[in-house]
């Protein structure tokens, strides 16, 4: 290999050029815009594919019933292939038997999750002494959120007043949500131009 | 006039304001990033309480402890997830802690994961199999969190290399949650909230968690239900830890063009709130007339 062509300005050159052709979308659409994103879409479904194939199907299915003979596998297997009768009209009800199966065991396990994983866990860490201003603000809040969310009854009067200090915290959060937004995308344009000055072009350490 | 500065094209200057091309604030966002990577600020990143707790629950386990490290990040979000993992990895291998690397996310997560883990692992000599392993990715993540539980092997028949777990050193001596110590997750997505719900509430595993910042302000509620025992939140929780491990990195020098450009977007809400209102003004009084 000539030497040139081990020199990272050659070697990054096709993630440089995919990086600003999407970056050109900035200033309009554009048919180097274009290729980049069939590009992206192409590989991430080969790439999507290859994995499911390799680690999945092959295994988890094909080397225990081949090489450890577990037939139990099978089950499984036929089940998974079920999900594609849905293109044949005449056995097209049988997707309905994976279907089944995956709400079922899914509910299963987010109820279990959801309840003890989360609700549990949350409440009881919101049963607090009110011996500080900062266990006062987390019952304030979590009482009036939760009063907000009643819609039973009218929010008018104490209820309603309650309700709008709720909104306040809600309000609050929004604020926070927003200001980490800002703070993740501008990463990620940090993270592209570190890559373009740095690893690229090598301008900057 | 009106009492205000009229341009060329008869609109005052706040309606001039309205309406500027968005590709002139592109050009001032590009600038402000670029300028501080080229001539950086060394602006100060004060450590939170969330990071310095993720530290501290790291640096407390005992050599040789096992550490479940999943890297449930996309490619997309490296810039904020990938410091953070070169930095927990950095942090485990010095202190003789044994990794073993997973992904729930089958776009790129394993591969970032071999990467990482191998360059990292090189850096502290660290023998693949021995100190460290990446099992790779298996779909259906419920599956996966529960049935490693029972039987690690049922779930990854093979590492991501296709390497059997019974011929690997490591993974003879972990065939569950039993023998692991503590789970260091690297996350851009509801992944960690089902570590936590499955995982920590059914196995009880101390975890501590680097996400992005979109996700931070949510995972603070399992900081305060001590579900998590720490927590690194975006770029800046990555250059926080990279600065506790006393190796500066790639989010530390991040972190000049990320104070610049949050002036500059503060700047925009206060211009844009004040030239709105002063537009309003104007307006009424030009009703008035």
């Amino acid at each position: 290999m000539p030497e040139w062509y081990s020199h990272p300005f050659f070697l990054l050159l096709p993630t440089a050029f995919f990086t600003l052709a999407i970056f050109s979308f900035l200033y309009k659409d554009n048919p180097m815009f274009k290729l980049a994103e069939h590009v992206f879409a192409g590989l991430s479904a080969g790439y999507y594919f290859g994995l499911i194939w390799q680690s999945v199907i092959r295994q988890q299915v094909w080397m225990p019933l081949t090489q450890d003979g577990q037939w139990s596998v099978l089950v499984p297997g036929v089940l998974g292939l079920l999900m594609f009768a849905r293109f044949f009209p005449r056995i097209g009800w049988t997707t309905r038997l994976p279907l089944a199966f995956v709400i079922g065991s899914t509910a299963g396990i987010m109820f279990i999750q959801q309840l003890h994983g989360m609700v549990l866990p949350q409440v009881g860490r919101t049963l607090l002494p009110l011996d500080s201003l900062r266990n006062i603000l987390i019952i304030v809040g979590v009482l009036t959120t939760l009063i907000y969310f009643y819609f039973s009854k009218p929010h008018t009067g104490t209820l309603g007043w309650i309700a709008s200090v709720g909104i306040g915290f809600i309000m609050v959060a929004f604020g926070a949500h927003f200001g980490y937004t800002v703070m993740a995308r501008v990463s990620l344009l940090i993270g592209r131009v570190q890559f373009l000055l740095v690893d690229w072009l090598g301008v900057a350490r | 006039m009106n009492g205000t500065a009229m341009g060329i094209s008869g609109k005052s200057f706040w309606e001039r304001l309205q309406g500027v091309d968005r590709r002139i604030l592109y050009t001032l966002i590009f600038a402000s990033v670029i300028i501080p990577i080229l001539w950086p600020l060394h602006l100060p990143t004060p450590v939170t309480p969330e990071s310095r707790a993720f530290f501290n629950a790291v640096d407390s386990l005992p050599s040789g402890s096992v550490v479940l490290f999943p890297f449930d990040f996309w490619p997309s979000t490296l810039p904020e997830t990938e410091p953070m993992a070169v930095a927990g990895l950095r942090h485990c291998f010095r202190k003789n802690l044994r990794v073993v690397g997973l992904s729930n996310v089958g776009m790129g997560g394993p591969s970032i994961a071999d990467r990482l883990l191998d360059s990292i692992g090189a850096e502290f000599h660290k023998t693949y199999g021995v100190d460290y392993v990446n099992l790779g990715y298996k779909a259906n993540y419920s599956a996966v969190l529960l049935g490693m539980g029972s039987k690690i092997a049922d779930i990854f028949p093979t590492d991501h290399r296709g390497t059997r777990l019974d011929s690997i050193p490591l993974m003879r001596q972990v065939p569950n949650y039993d023998s692991v110590k503590f789970v260091l997750i690297v996350s851009d997505n509801a992944m960690t909230d089902y570590w936590v719900a499955l995982v920590n509430a059914r196995y009880g595993l101390p975890m501590v968690a680097g996400v992005t910042a979109i996700m931070a302000p949510k995972m603070l509620s399992y900081i305060q239900s001590h579900q998590l025992l720490g927590l690194l939140g975006g770029m800046k929780g990555a250059a926080e830890y990279e600065q506790l491990i006393e190796h500066s990195d790639k989010a530390s020098r991040g972190m000049d063009a990320q104070s610049l450009i949050h002036f500059l977007i503060i700047a925009f809400i206060i211009l844009g709130n004040f030239g709105f209102f002063m537009l309003r003004r104007e307006q009424s009084q030009k009703g008035q007339n």
